[in-house]
C-alpha cells in the first residue's frame, strides 16, 4: 500500500482524473507486482524499489535535447511541454485526439489489462495528468518522420503517456527518445493502434544517466495487412524495463523486432515481450541482443502466443548475447505457446564473449585490442542501429556507444 | 647456407624457439633467419607446427614462448602484443581468413592502413585518398570494387578470402609475411593470381615465409631456402630443389632422416 499512498500524497486527491482514479482503484488491491511471477521474478527488488523513491513531478522540466533539430522536415513532439499539434497537408494530417476519445479508448485498454502483466502501465495511468498525455491520429501518406520525446528531469518521477491511433493506409517512420536524468524515474506508457494496411518503422531509443530508472511499457494492436517494424535501444539506466505487448487481432499481419540492451557498471536492463497471435498468417521475426559488462544484469524474456485461430502463423525468436565480464550476468528466455497445429515458429538463444579468433586477425592488421573490440562490438550494433528509423541519417548514435562502451 | 644475401642484417630471426599451449610443446627449438629479399618456404606434415610458428611469430595469446627469442630488424619482439607487431611490419597471412560480420572490409582496410602509416610516421589516409589508394591496390589481386562494401571475407569464396589476404599485404607494405598456406583452396587461375600478387609486392627489402604442402606455388614463386619442419623442429633446410625432392619422395622420406639424425 506504500505506492498508493506515496501517489496519493504526491496529488491532491480531488485533482485526480477519472483514469487515475480508476487506476488507484486497481492497485488497491495489487499495490506492487507479484514478485514471483514469471515477469517480475529476476526484477532487481532494491532497484525497482530505488524507481519509487522519487517524488511526482507534473511540472514539465525543461527539455534539454541532445540531439539537435538539424532536419527541417521532421515533426518532432514533447510529452507534456504544452504539446499541441494539429496539421492538415495536402497528403496526409495529424491531428490531436480529443480528451473524450482519449480518455474513452484508454478506459478500453485498462478493461483488458492483466494486474500484473500490465501493473507498469496502471501505474503509468495512475500518475499521469492530461497534461503528460499525447493522444495523435495520424492517417494519410508522405508523412515527414516523427520525433517523440519523454523526459524525466533529476530528482523527480516523471509520467508520459502517448497514444496513437493510424487511420487505414498510412505509413510512418516514427522515433520514440526517452531520457532519464541523473537521480530520476521516468514511467513511459504508449499505446499504438495500426489500421488495416497501415505500416510503421517505429524506433525506441533509451538512455538514461547516473542513477536513472525507467519503466517503458509498449501496447501494439494490429490490424489486417498491418506492418509493424520496431527497432529498439535501451542503456545507460540504473534500472530499466521495457515491456512490449502486441497483438495482431485479426492476424495476417507482419511484425519485425529487433532490440538491443546494453548493461554494465551495476545496472540492470530488461526486455519483456508478449505477442499474441489472434488470427491465422500472422509474420514474426525477433531478435534481441543483450550485452552486459562489468556487474551488470542483462534480461529477456519473450514469449509468443499462438492459438488454435492462429493457423500458418510463421514466427521467429532469437536472443542474442554478448558477455563481456565474468561478474556480469545475463537470463534470456525465449518462449513458444502453440496451440495451433499448421504453425511455422522457432526460438532460440545464445550467450557469448568477443570472438578471440576474430580479434587476433585484427590485432595481426595493426588494429589494437581496444579498436579491434569496438569494431567487434559495433559489428554487433550494426544490425539494430540501422533498424532504428530517424536517427541514423544524422545521429551519431553508435559513435557514442562505442565510446561509452 | 644463407650466405647470398648477408651484407644486410635479418629482417627475421627465430633463435631456438620452444612454445606451448595449454602446456602441451608445439615447437621444440626452431631456428631461422630472414634476410632481405630472401623467400624462405617451409613445408611439413599437418600438425608439424608450421601454423604455429606463424601465430607465435604474429603474436597469438595463447602460444606461450618457453625458451628462445624472435627477433625483427634485431630488436627481441616476444613480448609485443600482436597489433605492435603488425604495425612495426610484420604480416600473416591467415590460412582460414576471418570472416567478421558487420565490419565493412572497405573500412577494416582503412583502419589497418592508417595503423601501419602511423607507425610509419606517414599521414593517415581518410576514406577519398584511402579509396583512391585501395582502387591501385585492387588491380595487384584482380579484385572487383565490390568486395570493399561487403562485411570482411563474409560470404568470400576461399580464392576469393585469399585475394583479400594479400590485398591487405599490398596496403600494410610489411617488412615481412609470412603466408600461411595461401595457395590452399585455390585453382590454377586463382593461384597464379595469388603468386603474381606477392612478387609484385615483395621486393629487395622485404622477406617472405611461405607456408605449403605443395611444390606448386613454388613453380611460382622460386623460394631461395625450403625448410622441412617435423613434430615442432626444423628438420631439413636446402634450397629450392629440396622441396622438388619432398615432391617426389614423400614425408616419409623426412621420417627416414630423422630415424638417421
Amino acid at each position: 500500500m506504500e505506492i498508493i499512498e506515496k501517489i496519493k500524497t504526491n496529488k491532491s486527491i480531488n485533482n485526480q482524473t477519472e483514469i487515475q482514479k480508476i487506476c488507484l482503484n486497481k492497485l488497491q488491491s495489487n499495490p506492487l507486482p507479484n514478485p514471483k511471477s514469471e515477469q517480475w521474478r529476476l526484477s532487481n527488488k532494491s532497484k525497482f524499489s530505488n524507481f519509487l523513491d522519487y517524488s511526482v513531478n507534473e511540472k514539465a522540466p525543461i527539455f534539454d535535447t541532445p540531439f539537435p533539430n538539424s532536419s527541417q522536415s521532421n515533426i518532432r513532439l514533447i510529452i507534456g511541454d504544452n504539446c499541441q499539434i494539429n496539421l492538415k497537408e495536402k497528403n496526409y494530417s495529424i491531428k490531436q485526439l480529443s480528451e473524450d476519445k482519449l480518455i474513452k479508448y484508454i478506459k478500453e485498454q485498462i478493461s483488458c489489462f492483466d494486474q500484473n502483466e500490465n501493473w507498469s502501465d496502471l501505474l503509468n495511468l495512475s500518475l499521469n495528468c492530461t497534461k503528460n498525455t499525447l493522444g495523435l491520429k495520424i492517417s494519410g501518406s508522405e508523412i515527414p518522420p516523427i520525433e517523440i520525446f519523454s523526459h524525466a528531469s533529476s530528482d523527480s518521477l516523471n509520467a508520459k503517456t502517448l497514444v496513437i491511433f493510424l487511420e487505414k493506409n498510412c505509413d510512418i517512420d516514427l522515433l520514440q527518445v526517452n531520457l532519464g536524468k541523473e537521480n530520476s524515474s521516468l514511467s513511459q506508457s504508449t499505446f499504438f493502434c495500426l489500421e488495416e494496411n497501415t505500416s510503421v518503422n517505429h524506433g525506441v531509443v533509451s538512455y538514461g544517466e547516473n542513477k536513472s530508472n525507467l519503466l517503458n511499457s509498449l501496447n501494439v494492436i494490429q490490424q489486417k495487412n498491418s506492418v509493424y517494424n520496431l527497432g529498439s535501444l535501451h542503456f545507460k539506466f540504473n534500472y530499466a524495463r521495457f515491456e512490449i505487448r502486441i497483438k495482431q487481432s485479426e492476424g495476417n499481419a507482419k511484425t519485425n523486432i529487433k532490440g538491443m540492451q546494453i548493461t554494465k557498471k551495476d545496472e540492470q536492463i530488461s526486455t519483456y515481450t508478449k505477442i499474441d497471435f489472434a488470427g491465422p498468417n500472422g509474420f514474426l521475426d525477433q531478435i534481441n541482443k543483450s550485452l552486459a559488462d562489468e556487474k551488470s544484469h542483462a534480461i529477456f524474456e519473450g514469449s509468443i502466443i499462438v492459438p488454435k485461430i492462429a493457423q500458418k502463423t510463421d514466427a521467429s525468436q532469437l536472443s542474442r548475447n554478448l558477455l563481456l565480464s565474468n561478474l556480469a550476468q545475463i537470463d534470456t528466455k525465449p518462449q513458444l505457446e502453440i496451440i495451433a497445429d499448421d504453425v511455422k515458429c522457432k526460438h532460440g538463444a545464445t550467450i557469448s564473449q568477443l570472438n578471440e579468433e576474430e580479434l587476433f586477425y585484427m590485432r595481426t592488421r595493426g588494429i589494437t585490442l581496444t579498436e579491434a573490440s569496438k569494431l567487434q562490438l559495433s559489428s554487433y550494433f550494426q544490425e539494430i542501429i540501422a533498424f532504428i528509423p530517424v536517427s541514423k541519417d544524422r545521429w551519431d548514435l553508435l559513435d557514442k556507444l562505442l565510446n561509452e562502451n | 647456407m644463407q650466405s647470398k644475401m648477408k651484407e644486410s642484417d635479418p629482417i627475421l630471426e627465430v633463435e631456438n624457439l620452444s612454445a606451448s599451449t595449454d602446456n602441451l610443446p608445439i615447437l621444440k627449438g626452431v631456428s631461422l633467419t630472414v634476410y632481405p629479399g630472401e623467400i624462405h618456404a617451409i613445408m611439413g606434415r599437418n600438425g608439424c607446427g608450421k601454423s604455429t610458428l606463424s601465430k607465435i611469430i604474429a603474436g597469438h595469446p595463447s602460444y606461450k614462448i618457453t625458451n628462445g627469442d624472435i627477433k625483427f630488424l634485431g630488436e627481441n619482439i616476444n613480448s609485443l602484443e600482436p597489433e605492435e607487431r603488425a604495425q612495426s611490419g610484420i604480416f600473416l597471412g591467415f590460412q582460414y581468413p576471418i570472416e567478421i560480420p558487420g565490419v565493412s572490409n572497405l573500412e577494416f582496410l582503412r583502419v589497418s592502413t592508417n595503423a601501419r602509416r602511423k607507425f610509419l610516421n606517414k599521414e593517415e589516409l581518410d576514406t577519398f585518398d584511402f579509396e583512391e589508394l585501395v582502387k591501385e591496390k585492387l588491380e595487384i589481386v584482380k579484385m572487383d570494387h565490390a568486395f570493399l562494401s561487403r562485411s570482411v571475407n563474409q560470404g568470400f569464396s576461399g580464392g576469393e578470402k585469399k585475394r583479400n589476404e594479400i590485398l591487405q599485404m599490398a596496403l600494410l607494405e610489411p617488412k615481412i609475411a609470412i603466408l600461411d598456406e595461401t595457395d590452399s583452396g585455390l585453382d590454377i587461375d586463382a593461384l597464379r593470381i595469388v603468386a603474381s600478387g606477392i612478387k609484385k609486392i615483395s621486393n629487395k627489402q622485404t622477406g617472405i615465409i611461405l607456408i605449403t604442402h605443395y611444390q606448386r606455388l613454388l613453380d611460382e614463386i622460386e623460394p631461395n631456402y625450403v625448410h622441412v619442419m617435423s613434430d615442432g623442429q626444423i628438420i631439413k633446410t636446402g634450397e629450392s630443389d629440396l622441396a622438388l625432392e619432398l615432391e617426389k619422395k614423400g614425408y616419409e622420406w623426412t621420417d627416414n632422416f630423422i630415424k638417421e639424425t
